[in-house]
């Protein structure tokens, strides 16, 4: 069952992402980029990471695409973009560059041979062994409990999320000072 | 016949975030529209949080998915300030095509 929806959502995705990166329309590829994501939302439901998915749908395919989307109308590029002024013969090489790169990086999943004792990737089979914030004894569905991720999140990694907030405000006071209507053009 | 596993492994999460992390590069390299080059950022982005997502269930451990949250705090600064520069770019070019945009100078 697991299988059978990470395989349609799977399939679902790359659609998507080839549609969004082959539709020549900037408002089609983010409306493909709204669906790409809902599909991460159920892979990450899927691995058990519950808030994470949450924060997907509410961050991602809510607060960054709706921006995104605002941008597009307001700068109304949804026209098909033009061909190419310079660099156009460089293009095939773009489509082989990507191809072999994700293959590259699929082989170290194949090369694993899809096994259980034949994988490459070490399986940990004492969950109580190593240091670090190791579940005791849950399985993989129990990992991304809200409760779990919040007392990660505010003990081990308090610092970086401290940080974190000051990069946000750095950020809108960039992006402020970046679209603000220039009184005297210089 | 194929035997199905019941939980999906480790590996065909990974194959999948290599897979549309190479579609997500293929956009920066093909695309001219800064906007679609930057819609293809993001999918690369979430490409390597599947990853991340991946193994922190492969190794039972929740940091990969504390560093997910804060990737995803970064790619909402990311966009603010990157929108804000494609915005302020339209508006002395009245365009969002990176070919128009090759020089330094504004």
């Amino acid at each position: 069952m697991e299988f059978v929806v990470f395989a349609v959502f799977a399939a679902i995705s790359v659609t998507a992402a080839l549609f969004m990166v082959l539709q020549r329309n900037a408002m089609y590829s983010a409306l493909f980029l709204v669906l790409n994501f809902f599909c991460f939302a159920v892979f990450f439901i899927l691995l058990g990471a519950y808030f994470l998915a949450v924060v997907q749908v509410a961050v991602y395919a809510g607060a960054i695409m709706v921006l995104m989307l605002f941008v597009i109308m307001l700068l109304n590029v949804a026209y098909p973009e033009p061909p190419d002024k310079v660099l156009g013969f460089l293009r095939p090489f773009g489509v082989v560059t990507a191809v072999v790169f994700a293959a590259v990086l699929a082989g170290v999943g194949f090369g694993s041979k899809m096994g259980e004792n034949a994988s490459i990737l070490p399986r940990i089979s004492d969950p109580t062994s190593g240091a670090g914030i190791i579940l005791k004894g849950v399985g993989a569905a129990e990992a991304g409990h809200v409760q779990e991720v919040a007392a990660t999140l505010f003990s081990r990694y308090l610092f970086p999320f401290e940080v974190t907030s000051v990069l946000l405000l750095a950020a809108i006071l960039g992006a402020s000072v970046l679209v603000r209507k220039r009184t005297e053009h210089a | 016949m194929m035997n199905f596993p019941t939980t999906v492994p480790t590996e065909a999460y990974l194959i999948l975030s290599a897979v549309l992390f190479g579609i997500g590069a293929m956009g920066v390299m093909l695309r001219k529209s800064a906007l679609t080059m930057f819609m293809s950022v993001e999918l690369m982005l979430n490409a390597v949080n599947l990853s991340f997502v991946a193994f922190a269930r492969h190794f039972g451990r929740l940091d990969g998915q504390i560093i997910v949250f804060f990737v995803m705090a970064v790619a909402a600064a990311e966009v603010a300030v990157g929108l804000a520069i494609i915005v302020d770019i339209f508006r002395s070019r009245r365009s969002v095509d990176i070919d128009d945009v090759n020089w330094l100078r504004g």
